[in-house]
């Protein structure tokens, strides 16, 4: 999931504004007509007609994600987002529960790194009452003690239970090893952080951050424009109006020489390898010549990786790899995993497929069938109003403007063979390599040393992921 | 599935079935109007245009799955999914995903217990390309003993994936061997490991032989077409394909479980795992629409009985789901918890019992009822948003019902289950002597303890 997650993510690169009336390309992609408003207390408003389909979707992106967690207590921002239903001032949780359910609405709120997601559907019969809903959860939630306990005690033993599968925690380690003290390093914290999150702590997070200013919301389906501006107005023009902190993200450095960390699970019959460094930014002037070449690389079934590592040698069910683009620059990586026997030689060949990259680059025909794919599989990723809803909240975050979907045609097919070896040579790692590998300490241990010069080790019991907790 | 798997996840497609309500049937199959053919070898062809984006999705549905094989040759149709990416006649190995990425294509395909379904998504300028493909490989697949091995290794791989590193997938996989004794549904999907090892090439021809027939397929385009250019072009590349005998019917029949059987897995584990099976009918059984209506008011969102019973109120729960994957033959209906740490997964078990009995005592609320159906409708749209979503929904319900205007007329059979037909079916299919119990005991736990 994560890496399918991620996936979506790099792929997110959408926008906003006006939409072009540049009819002379000979474009198929195009972002549906959309409005942005922005309220007299700073809320952004974006709304997107789309009608076919009776459903509603709403998706707003608060500018504090994990990044703003404290040091010691990471995953506030995400149990400050999975409270905000579970008691308002007017909802008990259990209220909120079945009003939501008995129209079948959807409500979901969690913390990426850069941002605090909410989004909730709806069927446009039950927009009124979806509404209320959204925008009682945004606005008026209480935390109540007992349901902050509830859902720490839950997330805790979610943490726990993720454990028990290698490929549900690797994607934790990795980014804790790749970017140690950094915020990046503690994306949803862990059994020992969360134990020391207060509700004082939350209400702070949410008085601070969850601001009209703060916040961008997004709603795109079948719904008459006008009607709904004027509903939103009514439901959020209230909101009182203030400056919220700034969320300092420090700038992201590659990690310098080699460097492995390997977490034992005694019962592992197959290890779980990711190798990388730390990628680029989500406006990175590169962004969509890596996006091709990362295509050919590691992002399909044909791809130089699940070629060699899969349907070439028969090591693994799956190679991938793929960049998370972020606000400062996010993580690369190279994602398989292969029997305890045959530990060693996916890695190596993994390795050289990397090295062969950068020796080789890409054929003509590589980079064509990846333009090609790119395209052909896009306006899947744009068909419904969920899709589209959270595209244009991300891209309006990451100050994204429409051209990137507008003008990504033409974009791709301006990658050429010399700027594609361009930004393999800039922008894939070589030397410098991080490795986290999950996987039977006692079999694949001695073997994988070679890999680095600096090694650390964990037990997957050992409660948190990287760094270890103080003593 | 070959790439993003399903072949575990049976549980994924009741959404497929369960919950496709349409407030009005005849409103919703004008919405989404369907044009069918038979091709003279017998494939049946369902197609739907929609030209909101520019692209197709054609899934081919192939009615042979793990209940068409044997002991020995578990996990054949599963390993044969696989295969059919390994290279035919015109399109050699490596080259089919090759061709398709170049034209703008991706493909995937899934296995389950009763069926094997190929997904080709891809803009419609590769149309005629989609179907050079398709009829290749239906007709002449390469077995190439060098791919074979090879292949093996990358279906253990996906075993030790799902199955041997994953708690839920190894539970389940003994859950469904302890539940039945006699039918085919007793052996995983991806098959025994020491099965996967052994097939042999006499086996993985005559599966060809047995499965990959016109006639033993439905086919579902839809997208940026129109039904013409695509019967056009099944006249062209499909029909000509000559029939065969389809699979032998399954007759074994599960014999009645005439009392609970209890199976403990032990082995490391952050936490325990709770499983629990009732046999219930196939999906074209008339208690379909029932059963489905009792589980939405039992698990289905915060509201539900189950969720707030062990994740809100008693707190021994992180989460707790029930499922019935479609289904030609009886199968199961699953209900399975993540108990908390340190929690007896005794205490979930009883907690569910006495949410059953409260279902077999008593009548669901009006409210719930309603709420039942609300969400039905919801999920049908969920369903029917995406090109891919409809052709596999279509597909699933022309399978399983046998036609896929059961889709449409989902509404109607839903409007008709009362209160008291829910009542009757969690009395009928929820009984002590009808389940088998699963749970995943940690070894630290249980050394702690000593």
């Amino acid at each position: 999931m994560r890496i399918l997650k991620n996936i979506a993510k790099i792929l997110c690169v959408a926008s906003l504004a006006l939409v072009l009336a540049a009819a002379s390309y000979a474009q198929t992609l195009k972002l549906p007509p959309h409005e942005k408003v922005v309220l007299k207390n700073g809320l952004t408003l974006l709304l997107m007609e789309k009608h076919g389909v009776p459903i509603v979707s709403f998706h707003a992106i608060v500018k504090a994600g994990s990044a703003a967690d404290p040091a010691d207590q990471a995953g506030l921002a995400g149990i400050a987002a999975g409270l905000l239903r579970k008691g308002t001032q007017k909802r008990t949780a259990q209220q909120f529960a079945s009003d939501l359910d008995f129209i079948g609405g959807s409500f979901d709120a969690g913390s990426d790194v850069d941002y605090t997601t909410i989004s909730a559907e709806f069927l446009t019969k039950d927009l009124d009452r979806g509404l209320d809903l959204f925008g009682d959860a945004v606005l008026h939630p209480s935390f109540p003690q007992a349901e902050v306990d509830k859902l720490l005690a839950q997330s805790i033993d979610g943490v726990k239970a993720a454990k028990d599968q290698a490929d549900a925690v690797i994607f934790n380690y990795y980014e804790g090893y790749l970017y140690g003290t950094h915020p990046y390093g503690r994306p949803g914290g862990d059994e020992l952080s969360l134990k020391k999150i207060q509700r004082d702590a939350i209400l702070k997070f949410y008085q601070a951050y969850y601001v009209p200013s703060n916040t961008i919301l997004a709603v795109a389906g079948e719904f008459n424009s006008a009607e709904l501006k004027k509903k939103l107005e009514d439901a959020f023009g209230a909101w009182p109006a203030k400056a919220a902190p700034a969320v300092n993200i420090p700038a992201t450095t590659a990690v310098k020489g080699k460097r492995l960390l390997l977490v034992d699970k005694p019962d592992a019959t197959q290890t779980y390898f990711v190798i990388g460094n730390v990628g680029v930014t989500a406006n990175d002037p590169d962004r969509v010549a890596i996006r091709v070449v990362n295509t050919a690389f590691g992002g399909t079934f044909a791809s130089l990786l699940n070629t060699a590592l899969r349907i070439d040698s028969g090591y693994t069910y799956g190679a991938n790899s793929f960049f998370q683009n972020q606000k400062a620059a996010g993580p690369f990586a190279i994602y398989s995993f292969t029997k305890n026997e045959t530990t060693v030689p996916a890695i190596d060949l993994a390795l050289k497929v990397l090295d062969d990259f950068h020796k080789n680059g890409l054929t003509a025909t590589q980079l064509d069938t990846a333009k090609k794919y790119i395209k052909g599989q896009f306006p899947p990723r744009m068909e419904t109003s969920g899709q589209l809803a959270a595209r244009i909240a991300v891209s309006e975050f990451y100050g994204l403007d429409d051209n990137e979907i507008n003008l990504l045609e033409s974009r791709i097919d301006a990658v050429t063979l010399e700027s594609a070896k361009q930004a393999i040579e800039k922008h894939f790692p070589k030397e410098n390599l991080v490795f986290v590998l999950i996987g039977k300490a006692l079999e694949i241990g001695p073997a994988v040393k070679k890999y680095a010069e600096k090694q650390d080790e964990r037990k997957i019991s050992d409660p948190g992921f990287w760094p270890p907790p103080a003593k | 599935m070959r790439k993003v798997s399903l072949w575990f996840f049976v549980a994924g497609l009741v959404c497929a079935l369960g919950f496709a309500v349409p407030a009005n049937a005849q409103q919703e199959a004008k919405q989404f109007p369907v044009v069918t053919k038979t091709l003279k070898n017998g494939m049946k062809v369902l197609v739907q245009s929609d030209h909101s984006i520019p692209n197709v999705a054609l899934y081919i549905f192939y009615r042979i799955g793990s209940r068409n094989e044997h002991p020995g040759t578990t996990g054949l149709s599963h390993f044969f999914e696989h295969m059919m990416f390994n290279g035919a006649k015109k399109y050699g190995p490596g080259e089919l995903d090759k061709v398709m990425e170049a034209n703008g294509g991706e493909n995937n395909a899934y296995t389950t217990q009763n069926t094997t379904v190929y997904q080709d998504w891809f803009p419609r300028s590769a149309l005629p390309l989609i179907f050079d493909i398709e009829a290749d490989r239906i007709q002449y697949l390469q077995f190439d003993p060098k791919k074979i091995a090879s292949e093996r290794e990358v279906v253990a791989s996906e075993r030790r994936l799902r199955t041997d590193n994953d708690n839920g997938g190894l539970l389940d996989e003994q859950l469904w061997a302890t539940a039945f004794i006699a039918h085919p549904y007793q052996w995983p999907v991806v098959g025994w490991m020491s099965d996967i090892e052994h097939w042999t090439m006499e086996d993985l021809k005559h599966h060809f032989e047995m499965g990959y027939s016109p006639n033993n397929a439905t086919m579902v385009v839809v997208g940026d077409v129109t039904s013409d250019e695509i019967f056009q072009l099944c006249e062209k590349y499909i029909e000509p394909i000559p029939t065969h005998a389809p699979p032998p019917p399954v007759t074994t029949v599960e014999p009645d479980q005439l009392g609970e059987r209890r199976l403990v897995v032990h082995k490391p584990a952050e936490l325990p795992l709770l499983e629990i099976a009732y046999h219930v009918p196939q999906t074209n059984n008339p208690d379909f629409y029932a059963l489905n209506i009792l589980q939405t008011v039992l698990v289905h969102g915060e509201s539900s009985r189950m969720y707030q019973r062990l994740v809100d109120k008693d707190q021994i729960a992180l989460n707790v789901d029930m499922d019935a994957g479609p289904a030609f033959d009886p199968t199961l209906v699953i209900v399975n918890a993540q108990p908390k740490q340190g929690v007896d997964p005794a205490a979930c078990e009883k907690a569910i019992y006495e949410e059953l009995d409260k279902a077999k005592t008593g009548l669901i609320s009006d409210l719930e009822l309603e709420k039942a159906k609300n969400i039905r409708l919801v999920q049908f749209y969920q369903q029917m948003r995406t090109i891919s979503g409809r052709a596999n929904t279509i597909g699933t319900y022309e399978v399983f019902f046998g036609d896929y205007n059961r889709l449409f007329d989902a509404a109607k059979n839903y409007s008709a289950v009362t209160k008291e037909d829910v009542q009757r079916v969690a009395r009928k299919y929820f009984g002590a002597n009808n389940r088998t119990v699963a749970t995943l005991i940690p070894e630290n736990e249980e050394k702690a303890k000593q």
